[in-house]
């Protein structure tokens, strides 16, 4: 099978005055069409930097990015990206801002909203057309977003974090939603997460990444069944391969936790 | 679907406007009705003099003479020409400028300094100059109106275009948007709340703003009416000017609140006291 995503050789520095920081080194990643994969790193590994190559919002500074074999220069019909604050536009309620893919791709606007209504009743959202988004919750924000990045009709959706910013029980709740909504629409998801149950959980892979420069460490195939329930989070497997990711990401922690240390500390001597 | 229908979030909202609009209504007609009393009291037991303090019911009296001859309608009809036409040249000039600035950076660094120049200066001191160079009529009025109240607009307008969210931009990007969707869709709107904000600055300046110019120099206006008077030592008719101010402050801000509401109908939430 032709992989859906690939980046190769992916690199990318940021200039900061004189100094140049290398935050993704080589990153080589294959995506299959359908596929679940996670990506889970130490704070600053950039994982949400590679996210934003791979939307093409920002250019590399070397190698690639292809989506079905054609090279990603810009942000494109074929991917849609969850961003971590909802980003949801407060002006417009959430029938319009569901609908806003469709209509700045430039369809009419009354089969926009009907794409809206489609994936705002996926996410279980009917009903909350006419509300505006301060008017609800981070949950239902987070779903009102994921009904908008489905509606672009893309392929591939690219989620970073979109559920750090819940309480732990709406995020549960969020993670079975997307694993249902996954099933059903056959997307292809690429998702950063500092959360490794939900990587675990939710994925058929999960990428992990090294400290800065960002390179990838280790893949882990997830070997679970699916459908799968919340309730899979307690079973031995489960808690063996969170286990896995867990000792091979935690001396990227240390290392990540000792260079925020010896640079306060520097600030400070 | 019909249960939906009664709890439309529109209606919700309307609901909630009224809910906080009656109570402050209440509250203004109770606090007049004190304020009243007390003015009334005053004038007529503590301070005989009528040269000080006149009582309500000698302005209301004054205020229908002034009306009886027509005197007072053409006052108040000039005041408004001049406040409207100067308001109004000020919302156009300051938007439009204020696009334009926003959109090339090379030109608004070279009209930033004097715009801040400008607003920080009391330009209302510049009104006898004006007359001279305008005449006495009302195009010096509408002159300095406008000048008072351009600055607010432009500057909201010029910072609501270019403080919008990061996030919102790159959502649009991430869907594809051009620059002019992008301007369209996010900066425009985003921009309103600001423009609105300014409207409410701009508002207070350009009343102010008349009265003062006509202070100056005039034939007719309720600032002309308020000069004249307080020279023939008619206490009534000064107090009939500016209890029509007063009234056309607060009636314009609460006209601007509804335009908010009208047009900013996300902001209901924040923008309730």
């Amino acid at each position: 099978m032709e992989p859906k995503l690939t980046t190769r050789n992916l690199c990318k520095f940021f200039r900061k005055g004189d100094l140049s920081v290398e935050v993704l080194r080589d990153i080589n990643v294959d995506i299959y069409p359908g596929e679940f994969v996670s990506i889970v790193g130490a704070s600053g590994c950039g994982k949400t930097t590679f996210l934003r190559l791979v939307d093409g919002l920002i250019a590399p500074s070397n190698g690639t990015v292809s989506i079905d074999g054609e090279i990603v220069d810009k942000p494109g019909k074929k991917i849609s990206f969850v961003f971590q604050q909802d980003g949801l536009f407060p002006w417009r309620t959430v029938i319009s801002n569901a609908a806003i893919g469709p209509e700045i791709a430039g369809q009419p606007a009354s089969h926009a909203r009907n794409i809206g209504h489609e994936f705002l009743r996926l996410v279980g959202l009917s009903g909350f057309d006419h509300h505006y988004p301060h008017e609800l919750s981070g949950g239902m924000r987070q779903r009102v977003n994921i009904a908008r990045a489905l509606s672009a009709g893309a392929d591939v959706m690219l989620m970073d974090e979109p559920f750090a910013a819940l309480d732990a029980q709406t995020r549960e709740i969020m993670q079975s939603e997307l694993l249902r909504i996954w099933q059903e629409t056959k997307k292809t998801v690429l998702l950063v997460t500092h959360q490794i149950d939900e990587a675990v959980y939710l994925s058929d892979r999960v990428l992990i990444f090294t400290v800065r420069p960002g390179r990838l460490k280790q893949e882990v195939c997830i070997d679970l069944p699916r459908p799968r329930e919340l309730s899979i989070k307690r079973t031995p497997d489960f808690v063996h391969y969170t286990d896995i990711i867990w000792r091979a990401i935690e001396e990227e922690v240390r290392e990540s936790i000792g260079r925020e240390a010896r640079s306060v500390a520097s600030l400070h001597s | 679907m019909a249960t939906g229908n009664d709890n439309s979030p529109s209606r919700q909202r309307l609901h909630s406007f009224w809910l906080t609009f009656w109570p402050s209504v209440l509250r203004w007609c109770v606090s007049f009705a004190i304020a009243i009393a007390l003015w009334e009291l005053c004038a007529r037991v503590f301070v005989a003099n009528n040269l000080f303090l006149t009582p309500l019911s000698a302005i209301a009296v004054r205020a229908m003479e002034l009306a009886s001859t027509g005197e007072l309608q053409d006052h108040v009809y000039v005041s408004f020409v001049e406040f409207a036409s100067g308001f109004i040249l000020s919302i156009v000039v300051g938007i439009l400028l204020g696009v334009v600035l926003a959109e090339f950076p090379l030109i608004r660094g070279l009209v930033d300094p004097w715009v801040s120049m400008l607003y920080a200066t009391p330009i209302i001191a510049l009104g006898p100059l004006f007359i001279l160079w305008l005449g006495i009529g009302i195009v010096s009025k509408i002159a300095i109106v406008f000048l008072v109240a351009v600055f607010p607009i432009l500057i909201n307008t010029v910072s609501g275009l270019t403080t919008t969210d990061r996030t919102l931009i790159e959502v649009a990007q991430s869907f594809g948007a051009s620059a002019k969707q992008i301007y369209t869709k996010v900066r425009m709107p985003a921009a309103i709340p600001f423009i609105i904000a300014g409207l409410r600055l701009s508002v207070a300046r350009a009343l102010v703003g008349v009265v003062v110019a006509e202070l100056f120099g005039a034939r007719a206006g309720l600032g002309f009416l308020i000069l004249n008077s307080a020279q023939s030592f008619d206490t009534a008719g000064v107090f009939v000017g500016v209890i029509i101010l007063a009234i056309a402050g607060v009636v314009s801000v609460e006209l601007l609140k509804w335009i908010e509401f009208k047009l900013a109908p996300w902001r209901n939430q924040e923008s309730e006291e």
